[in-house]
């Protein structure tokens, strides 16, 4: 092996995380285990964003001298699946313990067939190196539910490999034979044989860069969902190479509020051409939506029929479905609050309320009836739009413990529910 | 006390009097009021043998079989070849459908008159003058299958409890007729109506599992029977027309029972009601200003009564509205927030129900539409103004519309990039479609739980 190889090797580490989990109607500590590779030389270390998340308490890193060190979270992005954490530097000067960053290869010069290693932590196994050749470099995979019930894959194209890649390889680099960095080992098809994936090195920098320095990633978001136009060309009378077929257009959206219709067929963004005919051309098309500064005006040049349209939307702050979360432990309630995404997507007319998440069998809110998936809008005589309001009912409930009338909708039917001391 | 042991005695007399002819000729007498009721329900590319039983209610051959014969999305005329075996029989008889009751459930069938001397109707028969007490040794009749004659059988048991459900309803130890069949006394007196049964809870233990628990219906025999005066006052209900037509309609769904800890918080301690989920713009309860979330706790100052379980006062409400008529007038009492308020609705007459829907099957594309109906504005969330566009009620397995990934239920808004206004629209384009031979593809835009979808699909 390479010089470079083995300093490379020098530069993984295992990723022990503990973490809080709000599901059963209460906190529970839950443990992990992943891969990192340290980035910089002040002790950035990139891993995915299912191996440490805002949910994570402690975070311990071992390095490959065997050092075990404490690290924090720094940034995450669920929709890249990256997350990065900093060692804890003051602890290793006073311990004396050195460390060594890999480096960045420029994942957009790997090519199909090329040989590449993944090295990680699979079942906890450390320093465990496989070998593979990069299968695709370009694959699209987007997943509603991917990191940890958060939306992933939607902004950026992934690296398929068939070195193995099993769990806890999650947040290992992948990397070339001169053991250059150019890719985040993130998922595998379980059962099947040899389908890796991994963030390309390309995107992996840039996002850690800004999650370094901003702690998370601001995107615009129009509410277009995209579908592919793969030989729909003829039917939309469409010019070779052109048009990006909109396949649904979120509910509210600035998109819906502007006008664009399912079926409609973007030819042009802001002037520029789009082509949207295959899967993996939808990822770049998002993420330069994506990439417009929040408020941003934008305008389509939309086919419709034999009508063309020309509208204009500002884009909106991207949102995960995903709330914050919150465990009432009293009353054994876990719940998650609804996003302007979450009740877009489940048809709520707005983004007031909290989800449970669980229940405690044996306390009240599961003694009161309530369930997981119930949607909690009001107590007592006030609605509870934000998950601040609920926090503080609670503040009040645990000074002095009085039954309260719960107002919860499961499927849309309206239910009321005493939570009982 | 005397008064009631007098009375007991009198009817113990009475009861040795009538069963002098003992149990076998009671039974052999009444198996005449029961039969068994073959039919195929015809869907688009296939015939679903169905077998149910059914009990004699008059002189003119009509009969009476349980709610769940048929699934409410059937239409009547899928419904083919009804046949009607006498029990330990195989000469079949034809016999017509002629509807649904929409309080009862029961589904009505009149009998090809060459049968109806021999068939005797339940009616003819005594019924008890009091219900069933606690312990009391009910009997019924059984019928095996097809490929026994329908051979009848006997069955006994003692009533466990009654409860109201929300029609009086006795729960007997075991069971104690087939589902849909009568119900008697040792004097033989009728008693009630065998209902479809309830499940029960087993636990299943396996070699390898412990003990998983599972629920058993039991589909040939019932341990639950409606009490005779909640059957004999509703026989007549012999539905006007295929349709079960009229039925009152309020447009109030999403019904949810009020929880007696709720009752009490709300100072409505031992009081019954109704939550509103939903209600639909236009509907009698929408114009009358019934609101989401109001509490009905009565009706025409009736309160509400306190049931068990708690859910069962949703039905009692709904079959309170169902045993009124279109555009008879109704008051609520509700409460909304801290107030009581009574709400005046006029009935009206319940918008087309799922099995009235037109449809149409495309026989080459392999799926059927249906027309929007106000059922399908409350599962898509619009307002039944906003309706357009047609449903998916069918899609053939294997079918390029099946590869595409159609699914029964999803709603078609557009069809080649037209918007589809009405459901004749819907069907001459798609007949258009069919008529081309050439023709390689087409596109429809397809919602899904509010979620949209350009569908294409490729013919031949």
């Amino acid at each position: 092996m390479s010089r470079g190889f083995n300093r490379l090797l020098e530069a993984v580490v295992r990723i022990d995380v503990s973490e809080i989990e709000f599901e059963a109607g209460s906190k529970r500590f839950t443990g992990g285990i992943g891969s990192g590779v340290i980035i910089s030389a002040d002790g950035l270390i990139l891993t995915n964003a299912h191996v440490a998340s805002p949910q994570a308490v402690t975070i311990s890193v071992t390095l490959a001298n065997l050092e075990r060190v404490s690290a924090k979270l720094v940034g995450w992005d669920h929709w890249t699946d990256l997350a990065v954490l900093r060692l804890d530097l003051e602890e290793m000067q006073r311990r004396k313990i050195k460390f060594i960053a890999a480096e960045f290869g420029d994942s957009s010069e790997l090519y199909a067939g090329q040989t590449v290693y993944a090295v990680g932590t699979p079942y906890g196994l450390e320093r465990t190196l496989t070998r593979g050749i990069i299968s695709n470099t370009n694959r699209p995979f987007s997943d509603t539910h991917g990191v940890r019930g958060y939306e992933t894959g939607l902004f950026n194209n992934w690296l398929q490999t068939d070195a193995a890649i099993n769990p806890g390889n999650s947040g290992g680099p992948l990397v070339t034979e001169n053991g250059k960095l150019v890719g985040i080992n993130s998922r595998a098809y379980i059962g099947a044989e040899n389908l890796g994936f991994a963030i390309p090195a390309n995107v992996a920098r840039r996002v850690a860069a800004t999650l370094a320095r901003e702690g998370g990633i601001v995107r615009s978001y129009l509410g277009l969902v995209p579908g592919v136009l793969q030989d729909l060309e003829n039917f939309y009378a469409l010019a070779a190479n052109n048009g990006l077929l909109i396949n649904g257009v979120d509910p509210g959206s600035p998109a819906a509020r502007a006008g664009v219709r399912a079926g409609d067929v973007v030819l042009a963004l802001n002037g520029q051409k789009l082509d949207g005919r295959f899967p993996e051309q939808l990822p770049p098309i998002q993420q330069m939506i994506a990439n417009f500064p929040v408020g941003t005006a934008v305008g389509l040049t939309v086919k419709r029929g034999a009508q063309s349209l020309a509208l204009t939307m500002v884009t909106e702050k991207l949102e995960s479905r995903v709330g914050e979360e919150w465990a009432f432990e009293k009353w054994g309630l876990s719940v998650r609050k609804v996003t302007r995404a979450f009740a877009r997507e489940n048809q709520l007319t707005d983004a007031s309320g909290v989800v449970v998440l669980g229940v405690q069998p044996g306390y009240p809110a599961a003694e009161a009836g309530l369930a997981r998936g119930d949607l909690i809008t009001k107590i007592g005589s006030a609605p509870v739009a934000e998950l601040g309001q609920l926090k503080s009912i609670y503040a009040r409930y645990e000074k002095k413990p009085e039954p309260q009338l719960v107002e919860a909708q499961r499927n849309r039917h309206i239910s009321l529910y005493v939570i009982k001391p | 006390m005397r008064l009631i042991g007098y009375l007991f005695w009198l009817s113990g007399v009475i009861g040795l009097t009538l069963s002098g002819a003992g149990l076998p000729d009671l039974f052999n007498e009444r198996i005449k009021s029961v039969v068994a009721v073959e039919f195929f329900v015809q869907s688009e590319i296939e015939r679903q043998p169905v077998t149910v039983l059914g009990t004699v209610i008059d002189q003119q051959g009509t009969i009476i079989v349980p709610a769940a014969a048929i699934l409410p999305t059937v239409a009547p005329d899928q419904l083919k070849d009804f046949k009607i075996y006498r029990p330990g029989s195989t000469e079949a008889a034809r016999a017509e459908y002629l509807g649904q009751d929409a309080f009862t459930g029961w589904h009505y069938l009149r009998v090809e008159a060459k049968l109806r001397p021999a068939l005797v109707p339940i009616t003819h028969f005594p019924a008890v003058a009091a219900d069933p007490a606690l312990s009391d040794e009910l009997w019924g009749i059984g019928l095996r299958n097809k490929d026994e004659d329908f051979l009848p059988y006997f069955l006994s048991a003692r009533v466990a409890t009654v409860m109201k459900l929300p029609q009086k309803t006795a729960i007997l130890g075991t069971e104690v007729a087939g589902p849909g069949l009568p119900v008697f006394d040792q004097a033989g007196r009728f008693a009630g109506l065998a209902q479809t049964s309830f499940g029960q809870n087993y636990l299943l233990f396996s070699r390898n599992q412990h003990g998983n628990p599972i629920l058993l219906i039991n589909v040939e025999e019932s341990s639950v029977v409606l009490l005779a005066d909640e059957v004999l006052p509703y026989l007549g209900r012999v539905p006007r027309s295929i349709t079960g037509r009229p039925i009152a309609w309020l447009g109030a769904y999403g019904l949810q029972p009020m929880d007696p800890e709720v009752a009490k918080l709300l100072h409505l301690e031992n009081k019954s009601g109704v939550v509103v989920s939903d209600i639909l713009a236009d509907s009698p309860a929408g114009q009358a200003g019934l609101q989401e979330r109001d509490i009905v706790l009565a009706i025409d100052g009736q309160p509400l009564p306190r049931l068990k379980p708690d859910r069962v006062v949703v039905g009692y409400f709904s079959q309170a509205m169902l045993q009124r008529n279109p555009g008879d007038p109704v008051t609520l009492t509700v409460l909304r927030g801290t107030d009581h308020q009574e709400i005046k609705v006029r009935l009206g007459e319940e918008p087309k129900l799922s099995r009235e829907a037109d449809r149409h099957y495309f026989d080459r594309l392999g799926f059927t539409i249906r027309e929007f109906l106000n059922a399908d504005s409350i599962m898509q969330r619009t307002k039944p103004s906003e309706a357009l566009g047609v449903v998916v009620h069918f899609v053939k397995p294997g079918s390029q519309l099946a590869t595409v990934g159609l699914r029964p239920d999803d709603w078609i808004r557009e069809i080649d990039g037209d918007e589809i206004k009405s459901y004749a629209q819907a069907v001459a384009k798609l007949k258009g479609i069919e008529a081309e031979k050439n023709r390689a593809e087409f596109i429809l835009l397809v919602s899904r739980a509010g979620e949209t979808s350009v569908l294409r699909v490729k013919l031949n």
